[in-house]
């Protein structure tokens, strides 16, 4: 009887570490991951493929709030996030709001990402170079690729200004770690959307807390949201484990704090307003929780709005009236003053951008 | 056809396979079985430790401020354990099963990430035991390098270990990118793949390391008892050589704020950052070896010194204003030049003056003493940085340092005859 040696015991475990290792990773690679980017917080099932043709706003409600709101013949730009339809899954679709109309899909990128503004839009996809897993891809009119942007990270967030000139991406950024090994923080980058290519790391601004500049290692920003003018920018900087609202200039690379615990700000078309998501809830080990209000830049005055949902999202405008986002599963609507209730406009989707 | 029999036939394959002459200094099987081990076992937790931060973030849906509580787990915990498992080894004379221990409770914990999903309370347990597992390892893995090398050799045998290490700690990182680029998303994949990894780098450990042969009789062989491994401080040499690891320890900053450091000076894009750890990695797995054997030649404690005189000039580089990418290379160069001339050199020295009965515990409390003096020292670069900008912050550092350089070249004289080959 002969005793196998130890080197054959290796020499199989190895053949078994390999083998599966290599045989897990190709099934993985067959089917990449369709969860949605952040946890879908909420409920909402989605039934594969049947609101296909259902939905749009069409809901009673639904029509009521936007028309109220002088929006109801708007179009919205989004995420495809049908479950039935998986080789569409993540490309841009295009609905207007009330009409009986089913979404038309555009381009042909598939995106974790999506904004749509001044005839550009950005989509943030998958794919790129080495060490580089994300692009932005700056999209034209008829949302064909015209420059591709490498990101660092997994996106978050991304915007255009009003004239379609500048464009802001947020990606989490891993590996390089500030005090400790192995910690995370947020990388937001102003780029130029004609020429297609970065213009500054948000990190390389100016910014004045209490009327000094804030020199610390652990600053962070995100969530971007362009003034009118061409030239402003509001974003959420966070350090000390504090966030603040921050408006800036593109111009001077300068920026001041405006008010603490305001996240991916959204500026209202008419600059008064900023609709933000608020956090509510934070403690070790559970998942936090945020709700959108909307602050009064005039007067500082803060408002929750109506949406009973914890949400993760940067809000979008739908006028000066409504507020648009994603749940994660679906875009919902709520009024700007905290009054009335959220509808669901479009189910299966995220990333919504007002088209018109 | 041959058959391996045993450790040393398998070196010997493997250096064939490799097609290397012999090197001119052997150094044990074993040290190289463990440097192998190290280095399967950190492609596996460095592949994860890379992901998790995005995994918490993106797939969990930890908010970025909640992780930095989360990321609180990471730190403390694994002195305690690491000060035990070096002394249960010594106790039992069984380094190797508390080292399996340790290597197979952070194999199993990357299973765990698959199971636990997305449940936040166990995931933070899991990266505790995770931790744990690294606590536990550490300690009987230096301390059977140190007992299966003879004295004129420990430079050369943790600048093996190390190289081997570093290595592993290299590959990890590129592993995980590279499957994230296969497979977008899948982290479970990468649980999956680290998990074979850490079985490798276990079965290496666990079929052909074996604990170093005491042949004494029992009853002639020195007890060890909490009172005898106690007995280590009393030595002033040992503590002395504490008391200097902490001391530069403290004045020490972490690896990231070197590198933000740097990026604040040239201005580079941040996905450029992973690059400077990989270059200053390169220089490391180069060079450990090399400055190992120099350390046994010259002097370790010399070597020691000289290490961190080149952390000195680093630190002063991250004051000037404009760095050019050339010198930032230099940079780097010197980064990896520090790490192979003071990480495996210190536990060298201390090898030397530790007796062989209490060697766990005491290579533990060394790296037990250094590890919370680094982090109380980042700590308070971070802190300093806030509260009064980076160039004060490093100016202070540079003070620190000149000081703990100065001290450890004065006080260090008594032990360097006693440390060396």
């Amino acid at each position: 009887m002969r005793k196998p040696g130890r080197a054959h015991v290796f020499a199989a475990l190895v053949v078994v570490c390999v083998a599966g290792a290599a045989i897990y990773l190709l099934v993985a690679s067959r089917a990449p991951d369709l969860a949605p980017a952040a946890t879908p917080i909420g409920t909402g099932h989605v039934e594969p493929s049947a609101r296909r043709v259902a939905l749009n706003g069409m809901s009673a409600p639904a029509r009521e709030l936007l028309t109220a709101a002088g929006v109801g013949s708007r179009r919205v730009a989004f995420r495809d996030l049908d479950r039935g339809d998986t080789a569409n899954w993540g490309r841009i679709a295009i609905a207007p709001l009330t009409a009986r109309e089913p979404r038309r899909l555009v381009g042909s990128a598939r995106c974790e990402r999506l904004y749509v503004r001044a005839g550009r839009g950005l989509c943030l996809a998958k794919g790129g170079g080495f060490g580089t897993l994300y692009t932005a891809e700056v999209l034209d009119a008829r949302f064909h690729v015209v420059h591709r942007i490498p990101l660092a990270g997994i996106p978050s967030r991304a915007r255009i200004s009003s004239n379609g000139r500048y464009g802001a991406t947020t990606t989490f950024v891993a590996g390089h770690s500030y005090n400790t090994p192995g910690k995370f923080s947020t990388q937001t980058l102003l780029l130029d959307l004609v020429h297609g290519k970065a213009i500054t790391n948000l990190e390389r601004f100016h910014v004045t807390l209490d009327g000094k500049v804030v020199d610390k290692p652990d600053v962070n920003f995100w969530g971007v949201t362009f003034a009118r003018d061409g030239r402003h920018f509001y974003a959420t900087m966070a350090t000390g484990h504090k966030t603040y609202l921050v408006v800036a200039d593109i111009e001077t690379r300068t920026g001041q704090v405006l008010r603490d615990n305001v996240e991916c700000p959204s500026l209202s078309p008419d600059g008064t307003r900023i609709a933000y998501k608020k956090l509510v809830h934070l403690a070790p080990g559970t998942p936090a929780i945020w709700h959108l209000h909307v602050l009064d830049l005039r007067t500082m005055k803060d408002v929750a709005l109506a949406e009973p949902d914890p949400i993760d999202d940067q809000a979008e405008w739908l006028g000066n009236k409504l507020v648009v986002y994603g749940t994660g599963e679906e875009i919902r609507a709520v009024r700007a003053d905290g009054s009335g209730h959220s509808v669901a406009l479009v189910t299966a989707a995220d990333s919504p951008a007002d088209l018109d | 056809m041959y058959q391996v029999q045993n450790s040393q036939a398998l070196v010997a394959a493997h250096r064939r396979l490799f097609g290397r002459r012999r090197a001119r200094t052997v150094v044990a099987p074993t040290v190289v079985l463990l440097g192998l081990t190290s280095l399967f076992t950190d492609i596996s937790s460095e592949m994860v430790s890379t992901i998790l931060p995005l995994y918490l973030v993106y797939t969990v849906g930890l908010s970025p401020v909640a992780f930095g509580l989360v990321d609180g787990l990471y730190q403390g915990g694994g002195a305690l354990v690491r000060v035990a498992s070096g002394f249960v080894g010594d106790k039992f004379r069984r380094h190797k099963e508390v080292a399996v221990v340790g290597y197979g409770l952070s194999a199993v914990c990357k299973l765990g990430f698959l199971v636990v999903g997305g449940a936040v309370g166990a995931l933070s347990s899991i990266i505790v035991l995770d931790r744990t597992g690294k606590g536990i390892r550490t300690a009987p893995r230096d301390a059977m390098i140190s007992l299966s090398t003879p004295r004129e050799q420990l430079g050369t045998a943790f600048g093996v270990h190390r190289a081997l290490d570093t290595t592993g700690a290299m590959l990890g990182p590129l592993l995980a990118f590279g499957m994230l680029a296969l497979a977008p998303g899948r982290f479970d994949a990468i649980f999956v793949v680290s998990f074979c990894v850490a079985l490798v780098g276990l079965g290496i450990l666990v079929l052909f390391v074996q604990n170093q042969r005491d042949d004494r009789p029992a009853d002639e062989a020195p007890a060890v008892s909490l009172r005898s491994a106690a007995r280590l401080l009393e030595s002033r040499k040992f503590t002395l050589v504490i008391a200097i690891g902490c001391l530069l320890g403290l004045a020490t900053m972490s690896d990231g704020f070197v590198y933000v450091g740097l990026q604040h000076r040239l201005g580079f894009e941040t996905r450029f950052l992973p690059l400077l750890y990989v270059g200053t990695s390169v220089v490391y797995m180069l060079l450990a070896v090399p400055v190992g054997k120099l350390a046994d030649k010259l002097g370790r404690l010399k070597i020691f010194v000289a290490g961190y005189l080149l952390l000195l000039a680093l630190y002063a580089t991250i004051l000037v204003p404009n760095l050019t990418p050339v010198a930032l290379v230099g940079c780097l160069v010197l980064f990896g030049l520090y790490y192979a001339a003071t990480d495996g050199v210190l536990m060298a020295i201390s090898s030397a003056l530790l007796p062989e009965e209490t060697r766990g515990s005491g290579l533990a409390l060394v790296t037990t003493g250094t590890t919370l003096a680094r982090l109380f020292g980042s700590l308070a670069f971070g802190a300093l940085w806030t509260f009064a900008g980076l160039n004060v912050a490093v100016i202070v550092f540079i003070a620190a340092l000149s000081t703990g350089i100065v001290v450890t070249a004065i006080a260090g004289r008594g032990v360097a005859r006693a440390t060396n080959a």
